[in-house]
């Protein structure tokens, strides 16, 4: 044997060797670094087959925070506490829709915040009441938000039917829907699926997927107002990919939605509880102040603070208490002829069944709510002529309306 | 040694042809199951299946005719290899089309179907037609079979790469598999570059010996990984898990190079090159 053949063939395979040690350690560490093989596998595997038959989902992934963070997609995928599992190509996946049980796994504190809120369980219950909520659920959302889980089913659940509610309310109501694993709702209704993006729970149009309409005008309300101009004036200037924690007013120097109600601007804390900064319930026919008013109220005001003086964001406020005053009485007096004709007996059968029921519902569940949303956020018109002016329209109404049931009660008797 | 004057077990031919004839029906399981992670989803994934079940029956018709007429078993043996061949340089496309070409990375080229595993039967195919063509007395033959034996640890060093690659190295006896076939193609295609002593061919012998035993190895703990997958039913494990049959080749390749080192003997010298 000579010394030449041995040499030649230990140096190729030496050099081979050395090519894949090195081959390898220039793969990226979003692949490498994983706690498992199977998740290393689903870092690419995954996508060698959904590229092909959903290539948007892959592209959207590959373009978010999750894949710059090594988050493969095992790991959103995989059963959580609760899920039914599936086999799926060599994987164990959850069954059905990934809930807020997959993402609660890494974002406790902000699920925590979620579920504390009125996007969780009151959303749901705002329909359908308790049904399909826990005991544990209806009591732990009550402790936050009182008299909003307790509740029955809305009326327009029968006299609509379940076509148009599972259609029609459902899909922005179901933000809080109990999920068979014990959870709430879906952060994906904001972060979307597999962006799961912060710049776009960020965008208005986010909010304005469910926050818009005669009942809840907020995304109209913004548009029309000084925020809402400038944010679509500059929106490109903005920075709307900042890290949360890190957020500063250089980054969004023009609010959305996100910003006043959820953000950490400036090192305010971040909350994923929208109505951690509301004083009010707005939303109510006749509005009350939150259990937590002032320090809502305070916080939120921390929040205008990182843009305007006090002598700017008091008299806001000052207006808009009184509108909310203003609309509380206009409200309580229009009640009052409804309730009246039922008292007296003019006024009989189940709820929205007279069209003086729709009028009164309309009053303040469209014109009341706006004028009290356009007041607080800046939306002059709509404190006006999709406010006011229809409350006071819908007065004369209910009135002729009133005294016409009477007649013609007094008619039949 | 005259061929004519050999026992039929001391034909080394015969033993190629039998090797090659095993390898294409043994690929019909191999192929089955690894087209069954796509579950077959396109129709030209079955050509290698059926065409790996009906080539050895061709071959094996041909050889029972070899006695009465040559001709027709290289004739026959011409049409399957030609098939062959084509069939795996046809899959290396393919297989590279499923995503490679799309992006022409590195990751695409990991994650996608194994792209040089269509060439097992490009390899088989060439290994059929080179024993019609070339003298098996020759030291061409000889060198053919190495070659064709290099062509699989080549593959080897590839597939160990790829496939553990896609596991991340997660274990770090996934790179025995690489190490082993890196000396395998080392020690191999020495013999292709330069004359070499029987004492190097012993050390090669005793070589495929040691890679025969890493490739057992390696199928018994593919096959632990498989028993203990993530999936409830044992048969997507071995589908979606750990190539069963894919440590096997090192065996397999053992004994394709046992061939050729054993009729290269005849040609090396005793002493230095």
């Amino acid at each position: 044997m000579s010394f030449r053949s041995v040499f030649i063939a230990v140096v190729i395979a030496f050099a081979l060797i050395l090519s894949a040690f090195l081959i390898n350690r220039a793969r990226p560490k979003t692949e490498t670094e994983q706690p498992g093989a199977e998740f290393v596998r689903a870092s690419g595997k995954c996508a060698e087959c959904h590229s092909r038959t959903q290539y948007s989902v892959v592209h959207e992934y590959e373009m978010s925070r999750h894949a710059q963070k090594s988050v493969s997609c095992l790991d959103c995928h995989q059963p959580a506490q609760g899920q039914e599992k599936k086999d799926h190509n060599g994987f164990v996946v959850t069954s059905g829709h990934l809930t807020a049980a997959n993402c609660r796994r890494c974002h406790e504190d902000i699920y925590q915040q979620f579920a504390r809120s009125r996007h969780a369980a009151t959303s749901w219950a705002a329909i359908y009441g308790e049904k399909g909520l826990t005991p544990e659920q209806v009591s732990f959302s009550e402790t936050y938000q009182p008299g909003g889980t307790k509740r029955p089913p809305h009326p327009f659940v029968t006299g609509e039917g379940a076509a148009a509610m599972a259609s029609g309310c459902e899909q922005c109501h179901s933000i809080g829907k109990p999920n068979p694993d014990g959870t709430l709702g879906t952060c994906t209704a904001c972060h979307t699926r597999h962006t799961s993006s912060v710049a776009i729970a960020r965008l208005p149009t986010t909010c304005g997927q469910c926050h818009l309409g005669p009942d809840h005008s907020q995304i109209e309300i913004y548009e029309e107002s000084k925020h809402g101009v400038m944010f679509a004036a500059q929106e490109k200037l903005l920075n709307l990919n900042a890290e949360p924690k890190d957020l500063t007013t250089r980054d969004m120097f023009v609010p959305a939605c996100a910003t006043c109600h959820m953000s950490g601007l400036n090192g305010v804390g971040v909350t994923h509880d929208p109505s951690e900064r509301l004083s009010y319930f707005l939303a109510n026919a006749v509005t009350e102040k939150r259990p937590n008013y002032a320090v809502a109220q305070a916080k939120m005001k921390q929040v205008c603070g990182q843009c305007h003086t006090a002598s700017i964001v008091d008299p806001v406020y000052q207006r808009a208490e009184a509108v909310v005053q203003a609309t509380n009485e206009k409200v309580t007096a229009a009640k009052a002829i409804v309730d009246g004709l039922r008292k007296e007996g003019v006024l009989t059968g189940p709820p929205f069944s007279n069209p003086i029921d729709f009028v009164y519902f309309d009053f303040w569940h469209y014109d009341g709510r706006t004028a009290k949303h356009g007041a607080f956020m800046g939306g002059a018109d709509f404190v006006q002529w999709h406010g006011n002016y229809p409350m006071l329209r819908k007065t004369a109404e209910l009135k002729q309306m009133a005294d016409y049931l009477r007649r013609d009660h007094g008619g039949r008797k | 040694m005259a061929a004519e004057n050999r026992a039929w077990w001391a034909e080394p031919w015969l033993w190629v042809e039998a090797f090659a004839i095993a390898n294409l029906g043994f690929l019909t399981c191999d192929i089955y199951l690894a087209h069954s992670v796509n579950g077959f989803r396109r129709t030209a994934e079955y050509i290698p299946l059926f065409f790996s079940a009906i080539a050895p029956v061709i071959l094996i018709g041909a050889l029972l005719l070899r006695r009465r007429s040559r001709a027709a078993w290289t004739d026959l043996g011409y049409f399957v290899g030609g098939l062959s061949i084509v069939i795996g340089l046809t899959g290396v496309i393919l297989h590279l089309d499923s995503a490679f070409f799309y992006e022409r990375t590195i990751k695409s080229l990991t994650y996608s179907a194994p792209f040089a595993a269509p060439l097992a039967y490009t390899g088989l195919g060439f290994l059929i037609v080179m024993n019609r063509m070339v003298d098996q007395n020759s030291e061409e033959w000889a060198k053919w079979v190495l070659l064709f034996t290099l062509g699989g640890f080549v593959g080897n060093f590839v597939f160990s790469l790829t496939d553990h690659a896609v596991n991340g190295f997660f274990h770090p006896m996934e790179w025995i598999a690489v190490v082993a076939s890196a000396v395998g193609v080392g020690f191999l295609i020495t013999p292709l570059l330069m004359q070499v002593t029987r004492g190097f061919i012993s050390l090669c012998a005793g070589l495929l010996l040691a890679e025969a035993a890493v490739g057992i190895l390696g199928f018994a703990l593919h096959a632990m990984a498989n028993l203990h997958g993530p999936s409830t039913q044992a048969w997507k494990n071995f589908v979606y898990g750990a190539p069963p049959f894919a440590p096997l080749l090192f065996p397999n390749l053992m004994l394709l190079g046992m061939i050729g080192l054993w009729r290269l003997r005849e040609f090396a010298g005793s002493g230095a090159e």
